[in-house]
């Protein structure tokens, strides 16, 4: 009954995460500032993605500089939606050689493109400060839900959804598989617990490889491999590699006892090693994946209530797929023993052979 | 207590050499291997490999010599010696000496491998000090590769399954060791100041010997009938 709640409630959680995965637009965003060939230093042309330009150009401010010194430039016309024509004004002098853009757009609200411009002719002065704007850059936008804009990342923030839930799902049920062979290893009879971190790790190799396979098909439209050599990548690739030797390990082993013990042992270093590879080496060591090593991730978008909106319930969806996956296995495991002790054997065994055809 | 422990350590390792070496066909057998992979090597690539080559090579001639060691069986894995040692044994006694046993064996097959490469495709990549750096990198790696293989070989000599399964539970066991590896070797390769050497040794002693640790607390649990 408990089950069938949660089968229930995931459902209705994954088809949510779908349905929003599909729905939801990206929001606006900069991608660079190109100058205007003929007129380099005066005329640039902010590029954005899913901006709309075109319209309401008389309301649309640009402005440049670094924090604390911030000046406007003007809008000359929109060239389409996503080009807008600006024309630079310079300062005697900057604080920095490297300067940030943000437009404001009635619609887009405003959108920020991090050291767009690199800039030789002005003498630099790191105490310069320009006086506030005299109209301070406006906030808020009249987009609907969309989720946030990322470089590099753009439409692929989707994974998010089913990636780094698929993982957390990979943990709870290594976790829960961890526990029952801590109690099975504890123990001189089989347990149920033995049952239990089978169908554990079973589901954990599964959401393991569901993370690698839509990890590698993120990395093929983002990075352009389906595979690169990172530390958090050869870490889930070890992991699900040793628990695939999990399943490998209880196949090769007929007695059920020793196949606990041998079993338990084995799925404790494995879940020491997912600990080692996937949660602790990663944070020491330089990362191309999202959310490691400056990179954005998880937490650049911790204040995005969009993401929140369908990640939280996305990570529930998952687990709970997980767990009655999990519950399953279980119960899978009980039918086959109970029709085990139902039925004769297929093969009665040598003493009720009695015209065997070898000599 | 603690003086009688090392002496079961002790004996056992002893013990265990005594017997491995009395059959010569299971070392010979191994550094065979280890010499035929590097010619093996050699061959394919010609005696003027790029550094980079000759970086991954040297790594995996070394983990396939060294899986070929761990995975065989010894002779005291036989069942009825194996229940003999239970009488007389702590288990923890078994572990480390298995783990001594394997660390020595495999750092005598890491300078067999090192020197059969040096003889075979040049030192142009590792003159002077390089030279020992690498041969330290190995010998670490060896210990390395000992201490994280040495539990999963014995599950599976308790398992009765050979090869196979040591290779299926230890090779992905075998990648992060090989990787740091590879990286040290690299440093090495490039110059790199000390510093950055001593960080990937470290990562490889941390490996193997938390590894190992586990293998010391999770042994006792394989050990019983």
């Amino acid at each position: 009954m408990k089950d069938r709640v949660a089968l229930v409630a995931s459902g209705a959680l994954l088809l949510y995460v779908i349905a929003m995965t599909a729905l939801v637009p990206l929001g606006p965003g900069l991608i660079a500032l190109e100058p205007v060939e003929a007129t380099p230093l005066q005329r640039f042309e902010v590029v954005g993605l899913g901006t709309h330009f075109a319209g309401q150009t008389t309301q649309t401010r640009v402005f440049v500089g670094q924090p604390g010194a911030v000046w406007e430039w003007r809008v000359l016309e929109a060239r389409d939606n996503s080009r807008l024509l600006v024309e630079a004004v310079w300062p005697e002098k900057l604080k920095s050689k490297s300067l940030d853009v943000f437009v404001y757009h009635p619609t887009d609200g405003t959108l920020l493109l991090e050291n767009a411009l690199h800039v030789d002719h002005l003498p630099v002065d790191a105490a310069t400060a320009f006086p506030p704007l005299s109209q301070p850059i406006p906030s808020g936008d009249g987009l609907g839900l969309h989720f946030p804009f990322q470089p590099q990342i753009f439409e692929s923030i989707r994974n998010l959804l089913w990636h780094v839930p698929m993982w957390f799902t990979m943990f709870l049920l290594a976790g829960i598989g961890f526990v029952a062979s801590i109690r099975q290893l504890g123990s001189n009879r089989l347990l149920p617990a033995d049952g239990q971190a089978e169908a554990a790790s079973r589901v954990a190799l599964f959401f393991g490889l569901l993370g690698l396979i839509t990890g590698s098909i993120w990395a093929r439209f983002t990075w352009g491999t389906w595979w690169v050599d990172d530390p958090q990548l050869n870490g889930a690739l070890v992991t699900v590699l040793v628990y695939g030797g999990y399943s490998v390990l209880r196949a090769s082993l007929e007695d059920a006892m020793l196949r606990a013990r041998l079993a338990s042992a084995y799925n404790l270093f494995a879940f020491v090693i997912l600990v080692i590879l996937l949660l602790i080496l990663p944070r020491f060591s330089e990362s191309l994946h999202p959310g490691k090593g400056g990179n954005p991730g998880f937490n650049a978008y911790d204040l995005d209530s969009t993401l929140r909106l369908v990640f939280y319930p996305a990570v529930v969806g998952w687990g709970l797929l997980g767990w009655v996956l999990y519950r399953l296995g279980l119960r899978m495991d009980l039918v086959t023993r109970w029709m085990e002790s139902l039925d004769p054997p297929l093969d009665p065994g040598p003493s009720t052979t009695p015209n065997s055809p070898l000599p | 207590m603690n003086g009688r422990r090392r002496h079961g350590v002790a004996v056992l390792l002893l013990h265990t050499f005594r017997t491995e070496l009395r059959k010569a066909h299971g070392w010979m057998g191994l550094g065979l291997f280890a010499l035929s992979s590097v010619y093996a090597a050699y061959r394919s690539v010609g005696p003027r490999a790029e550094a980079g080559t000759w970086n991954a090579l040297v790594w995996l001639v070394l983990m396939f010599s060294a899986f070929n060691a761990l995975a065989r069986p010894l002779a005291d894995d036989v069942r009825e010696v194996r229940q003999y040692h239970m009488h007389l044994l702590r288990p923890q006694d078994w572990i480390v000496a298995r783990t001594l046993y394997h660390g020595i064996l495999l750092t005598a097959l890491a300078c067999c491998v090192w020197v059969a490469f040096a003889v075979f495709m040049g030192t142009t990549h590792f003159e002077g000090t390089r030279f020992f750096w690498m041969l330290l990198g190995m010998v670490v790696t060896a210990w390395s590769l000992a201490g994280a293989i040495t539990l999963l070989s014995a599950l599976a000599a308790r398992a009765g399954a050979g090869f196979g399964l040591t290779a299926v539970l230890g090779i992905p066991l075998v990648v992060p060791i090989l990787l740091l590896s590879a990286r040290f070797g690299q440093a090495v390769i490039s110059g790199l100041g000390a510093a950055e050497k001593w960080e990937s040794l470290l990562f490889l002693g941390t490996f193997g010997g938390g590894a190992a640790a586990m293998g010391f607390v999770l042994f006792p649990y394989l050990w019983r009938e």
